[in-house]
C-alpha cells in the first residue's frame, strides 16, 4: 500500500486554493539534510527545545481546535511523485501573524524507492517533532497537529521556511530511506484546513490497515477474524442486524415489520436478560 | 431483600462513603499548599455530586446509574443527578471499609478472577448497599465482565424492574461507528426522558459542552506541563484528578473548568520555578504507568517510587489525553464528538473496546512527548484484554529502546500480589535496567 492517489490529489487541492484566489507562496529548499539544517535560524536535533513553551512564551499557536486544523503524512514508493525540497505556504506566515491563533494544515509528502509498509509507523510519527526544533513545540493532541512557536524563535526568524527545513532535515536524517520529501503549509482559513479532513480520514483507515498488517507479520493481530463463515455467533449477529434494520425503520416512520427478537433488544423494562421490550 | 429495606441499607452505605470523603476534605483543608487546595476543591464537587444522588434517593426525585463513558454532559445538560455504578472501585477504594467488602465479595462465591472493579458493585447490588435508580444506562464495553454487571442487576429483586439501556459501541472506530454510536446516544437521551422526566434542550446541550470544551482545554494545557523536566507534578495531583474531575462527578460544569484553571496556574508555577513534583526526592527515573492508578494501595506504593527511587509518575493511561473538542455548531456535531469522545478517546475503553493499536500507538506518543524513561503495564487481573496485548507493548517499548514491566497486580486488593511483592519487581526491574 502507498499514498499515490491522495498525493496527487493534494496537487489538486492547491490548483483549486490558487484558483480561488488564495495567497500562494513556493520555495525551493535544498535537497541534503546537511543543507538543509544550515538555513535553519534555531537548532535542529534531540533537545534542541529542553523547555516546552507556556502560554506568557507563546509568540503564534498553530492548529488549535478552535482555528482548525488537519495533518497528513503522505508517503510513496515512487519518488519521481514528489517534487523534492518543493515548500508551499497557503496564507499567511508565521512573522506575520504575531499573537495570533492561526488554521493549520500541514500535508508532508515523503517519497524513497525503498519506502514500504514496515515503515509507515515510523513515518507518521516522524512528524511529531517532540523537542527536536528550539522554539517549537507541537503539543500532545491525537489526531491533528497543534504547536506552538515561542517569542524567543520567533525573533531568531523562525518562519514557515524555518519549519519546512526542519521537518525534511529530521525526516531526511532518521530515516535514511526517505529520498525526496515535499511540504505544504495551508494558513488561509479554517475552511480551506478542513477541507483536507476527508483525505485525512481516508490516510488514518489506511494506516490502520498497514498497521494492522504489520503487527499481523510479528505475529500479533490486532483485530478479530470478523470472517463471518467461521464465526460462532453468526446467529445472534444476523438477528441483532435484523433488530438494528427494524428500529431504523420505526425511527423513519415506517412500521418494524420484523418483530425484534426479545433477547437482543437492549432496552429492558422489565425482568429480561439484557434486553426484553422496547419501552 | 425488599425494595425499602434496600433503601434504607443502600443509603447508610451512601453515607458513609460520603462521610469517607468528608473526612478526607478536613483532612485536605489543613493542607496549606496550592496542591492542597487543589484536593479541597476536587473534594468539594465530588462530596456535592454525592449528596444530590442522596437527596435524590431520601426525596424520591429521579436520578440515573451510568458510567464516565456514557457521555456525562448529557446528564449535566437535562440537570439529572447520576453516579457511577463502578464509583466505589475507581473513586473511593482507600476507603476503611474495601478489605472488608472484597472480603464479602468472595464470600458471596463471586471469583476472586473476576475483576475487582466489577465484583465490588456486584457485591454492593447484591448485598442491597448500592442506591437503585429509576434507571440505568449500562455498559457493554471494554469487556464482558462489565456485560455481565448488568445482567446481575436485571437479576436482582430490588433492581429487576429499573429499565436499563445499554448504548450499543460498535467494534469499529472509524466515521460509520461514530455515527451509528452518535444514533445511541440519541437513543439513551429518548430512554432517559421517558424514565426520568428530565427534558434535553439543545441550546442547554450546547452551553453545556462549550464549557465542557473550555474544561478539557484547560486539561491538555495543563497535560503539556507535564512534558517538562522535571514534570511538575507526579501521581499526587493531576493525573487522576483530572479525569475524575472532567468525566466522573459533573461533566461540563464551570466549578470543573475553575479547578482545570487552577490546577493550570499551579503546575505553570512549578515549571517556571524549575520545582519538580517531589521537593524532597529529585525526579530521576519519568514514568509512564499504563492503567488505571492502583487505587487499593496507592498510599504504600507511589510515595515509595518517588522516595526511593526518584521515580516520577509522569504519565497514566487516565492522565493521557487524546481527545478532540465538541463541535458545538448543531445537534448533530454535538453527537458525533460526544460519540467519538465516548466511544474513542475515554481511557480503557479506548484501548480495549475495538482493535488494539492504541495499545501501541499511545505508548508510542508519550514515551516521545513526555520524554519517559520507563513503561510499566501493571497487568490488573481484571485487564484479560490487556494481558493479551502485552506482547504488542513489550515489542513496541523494545522498538522504542524503553525498558517495559509487566507485573501483574490487583489495581484495588493488595491481596492479590503484595505491596512488598510488587516493590521489589520494580526494584529489580529499575536495577537491571540501569535506571537506578
Amino acid at each position: 500500500m502507498s499514498f499515490d492517489d491522495q498525493i496527487s490529489r493534494v496537487a489538486t487541492h492547491l490548483t483549486e486554493l490558487r484558483a480561488n484566489g488564495r495567497a500562494v507562496r513556493e520555495f525551493r529548499l535544498p535537497a541534503s539534510a546537511d543543507a538543509l539544517r544550515q538555513g535553519v535560524p534555531v537548532r535542529l536535533g534531540p533537545g534542541a527545545n529542553p523547555r516546552i513553551i507556556l502560554r506568557s512564551e507563546t509568540f503564534i499557536e498553530l492548529g488549535s481546535p478552535a482555528a482548525g486544523s488537519c495533518a497528513l503524512v503522505l508517503w510513496t514508493g515512487n519518488p519521481a511523485l514528489i517534487a523534492d525540497g518543493r515548500l508551499t505556504v497557503v496564507g499567511p506566515d508565521i512573522p506575520e501573524a504575531a499573537g495570533a491563533s492561526l488554521p493549520f494544515g500541514q500535508i508532508l509528502l515523503v517519497g524513497g524507492q525503498e519506502l514500504t509498509d514496515a515503515e509507515h509507523q515510523t513515518v507518521a510519527q516522524t512528524q511529531y517533532v517532540a523537542d527536536q526544533i528550539e522554539g517549537y513545540m507541537v503539543k500532545s493532541s491525537s489526531r491533528n497537529i497543534w504547536s506552538r512557536v515561542s517569542h524567543g524563535a520567533a525573533a531568531k526568524g523562525f518562519c514557515f521556511e524555518t519549519l519546512g527545513r526542519s521537518l525534511m532535515a529530521i525526516y531526511k536524517s532518521s530515516l535514511p530511506k526517505v529520498q525526496a520529501m515535499e511540504v505544504v503549509f495551508v494558513t488561509s482559513s479554517r475552511e480551506d484546513v478542513l477541507g483536507l479532513a476527508g483525505m485525512a480520514q481516508e490516510v488514518r483507515e489506511i494506516g490502520a490497515e498497514i498497521v494492522k498488517e504489520h503487527w499481523k507479520a510479528k505475529g500479533y493481530d490486532l483485530d478479530c477474524d470478523l470472517d463471518c463463515r467461521s464465526c460462532h455467533d453468526k446467529e445472534v449477529c444476523d438477528d441483532i442486524r435484523k433488530v438494528a434494520a427494524a428500529r431504523l425503520r420505526k425511527e423513519k416512520g415506517g412500521s418494524a415489520t420484523a418483530a425484534p427478537p426479545a433477547r437482543e433488544s437492549r432496552e429492558a423494562d422489565g425482568p429480561a436478560p439484557i434486553g426484553g421490550t422496547d419501552a | 431483600m425488599e425494595k425499602h429495606e434496600v433503601k434504607q441499607r443502600a443509603l447508610a452505605r451512601y453515607k458513609q462513603e460520603r462521610d469517607w470523603f468528608a473526612f478526607l476534605l478536613q483532612a485536605a483543608e489543613y493542607m496549606d499548599t496550592p496542591e492542597g487546595k487543589l484536593q479541597v476543591k476536587m473534594l468539594r464537587i465530588l462530596l456535592e455530586s454525592k449528596q444530590n444522588v442522596i437527596d435524590c434517593v431520601e426525596q424520591d426525585k429521579p436520578f440515573v446509574a451510568a458510567y464516565f463513558c456514557t457521555a456525562p454532559e448529557l446528564f449535566t445538560a437535562m440537570d439529572l443527578p447520576w453516579f457511577m455504578i463502578m464509583e466505589t472501585p475507581f473513586l473511593a477504594a482507600s476507603a476503611p471499609y474495601i478489605l472488608e467488602d472484597l472480603q464479602g465479595t468472595e464470600e458471596l462465591g463471586l471469583g476472586t478472577d473476576l475483576c475487582t472493579a466489577i465484583r465490588l458493585p456486584i457485591y454492593y447490588i447484591e448485598t442491597g448497599q448500592m442506591p437503585v435508580p429509576s434507571a440505568v444506562i449500562g455498559l457493554l464495553s471494554p469487556c464482558d465482565g462489565t456485560t455481565m454487571l448488568q445482567q446481575v442487576l436485571q437479576h436482582n429483586k430490588a433492581w429487576h424492574d429499573v429499565p436499563i439501556f445499554c448504548p450499543d459501541p460498535p467494534y469499529k472506530s472509524d466515521e460509520r461507528a461514530i455515527n451509528y454510536f452518535a444514533n445511541e446516544l440519541r437513543q439513551m437521551v429518548r430512554f432517559v426522558e421517558k424514565h426520568t422526566g428530565h427534558r434535553l434542550e439543545i441550546d442547554r446541550l450546547r452551553a453545556v459542552c462549550e464549557e465542557s470544551n473550555r474544561t478539557y482545554a484547560l486539561w491538555q494545557e495543563y497535560n503539556e506541563l507535564r512534558r517538562a523536566v522535571p514534570s511538575p507534578h507526579g501521581w499526587e495531583i493531576g493525573g487522576p484528578q483530572a479525569f475524575g474531575v472532567s468525566q466522573c462527578f459533573r461533566a461540563g460544569d464551570p466549578r470543573c473548568t475553575d479547578w482545570f484553571r487552577q490546577l493550570l496556574e499551579c503546575g505553570e508555577e512549578r515549571v517556571k520555578a524549575g520545582r519538580g513534583a517531589n521537593d524532597y526526592a529529585p525526579e530521576k527515573i519519568r514514568l509512564l504507568w499504563f492503567d488505571i492508578m492502583p487505587h487499593g494501595w496507592i498510599q504504600e506504593f507511589m510515595p515509595w517510587l518517588e522516595q526511593e527511587w526518584g521515580a516520577v509518575l509522569v504519565m497514566d493511561m487516565f492522565s493521557n489525553f487524546p481527545y478532540t473538542m465538541i463541535d458545538t455548531t448543531s445537534e448533530e456535531t454535538m453527537f458525533h464528538d460526544l460519540a467519538k469522545r465516548n466511544l474513542i478517546d475515554v481511557p480503557m475503553i479506548r484501548q480495549a473496546r475495538g482493535t488494539a493499536e492504541n495499545f501501541s500507538g499511545d505508548i508510542i506518543r508519550m514515551v516521545k512527548d513526555y520524554k519517559i524513561d520507563a513503561v510499566i503495564w501493571p497487568g490488573h487481573m481484571g485487564h484479560k484484554d490487556g494481558a493479551a496485548t502485552a506482547g504488542i507493548m513489550r515489542e513496541t517499548c523494545r522498538d522504542l529502546g524503553v525498558p517495559f514491566l509487566h507485573i501483574g497486580v490487583d489495581l484495588f486488593d493488595k491481596r492479590y500480589t503484595s505491596v512488598d511483592e510488587v516493590k521489589a519487581k520494580v526494584s529489580e526491574f529499575f536495577s537491571g535496567m540501569g535506571l537506578g
